[in-house]
């Protein structure tokens, strides 16, 4: 599938692959492609989300928050939701080890939900939504009428897509997704 | 505004990212807090039919999620 894509695309897609096996056993999810596309600094799409005023170790710090786990095996992400519905992680966390002993929420792990009728995701270096992306940018640089497949239609993957946690942390900076789509476009016209 | 009324104007919000979130977290707390209190119950000696009665499931589903899990670590003395 990466036939078409240029030499800086690849190197963003292998940089992902790093990306997640730093973090661990983890398949290359859209954050890892973004924080990839971000680190290609001479890149059209990280000039275009620079200028945009995102910032690699924001990005960076976010995606920790929503992937990291605090003492309860949650996120900080998920301790701030709860506190949103009047809910105290920490109260909890602290009732729970009191009673159970130092990381008893956190080593209770429960087990993945066996999901009937629906492929089970056999573990592939992308996660589903990142291939989702993958295909995305090929369709994007369809769209655009281009041959090859850039950094820029990686990037415009992810915002299409819009549902993973690349495109998360880049709303929850203040980004707003149709205008970074546009000032992508844009930036491809300026260059042609 | 007291707390209370500021957590229930929390709680009532109308963006729907909010409160997804939320029940998001939840649910996973829920699933956490599930294992640790099953493993003291079972520690404790009660059976699968006893724990599924309190927890108002049936035998078969609390069967089917939590005996597949290496045996529980009873060292901890409370």
């Amino acid at each position: 599938m990466f036939e078409r894509f240029t030499d800086r695309a690849r190197d963003v897609v292998r940089r992902a692959l790093e990306e997640a096996r730093v973090e661990g056993q983890r398949p290359v999810g859209t954050e890892h492609l973004l924080l990839a596309l971000l680190a290609d600094e001479a890149g059209l799409a990280s000039r275009v989300l620079a200028d945009a005023g995102v910032r690699a170790d924001d990005l960076r710090e976010r995606v920790r928050r929503h992937t990291a786990s605090g003492g309860a095996g949650l996120g900080d992400a998920d301790a701030a939701a709860l506190r949103e519905i009047g809910i105290d992680l920490a109260a909890i966390v602290a009732r729970i080890e009191q009673s159970f002993g130092p990381d008893a929420l956190r080593e209770a792990v429960p087990a993945p939900r066996r999901r009937w009728g629906r492929r089970r995701y056999l573990g592939g270096p992308f996660s589903p939504r990142s291939k989702k992306v993958l295909e995305l940018s090929l369709r994007e640089a369809l769209r655009l009428r281009h041959r090859h497949i850039g950094t820029e239609h990686i990037l415009l993957g992810v915002l299409r897509e819009g549902n993973g946690l690349g495109a998360l942390v880049l709303t929850e900076s203040g980004v707003d997704l149709d205008d970074l789509r546009r000032r992508v476009e844009l930036a491809l016209r300026a260059a042609a | 505004m007291s707390q209370a009324t500021e957590l229930a104007a929390a709680a009532g919000s109308t963006d729907p990212r909010v409160g997804l979130r939320a029940v998001r977290a939840l649910r996973r707390l829920l699933e956490r807090l599930e294992v640790v209190q099953v493993d003291n119950a079972r520690r404790q000696g009660w059976s699968w039919q006893e724990i599924a009665d309190t927890l108002e499931v049936s035998r078969q589903a609390v069967h089917k999620k939590h005996a597949g899990r290496p045996a529980v670590n009873s060292s901890w003395e409370a």
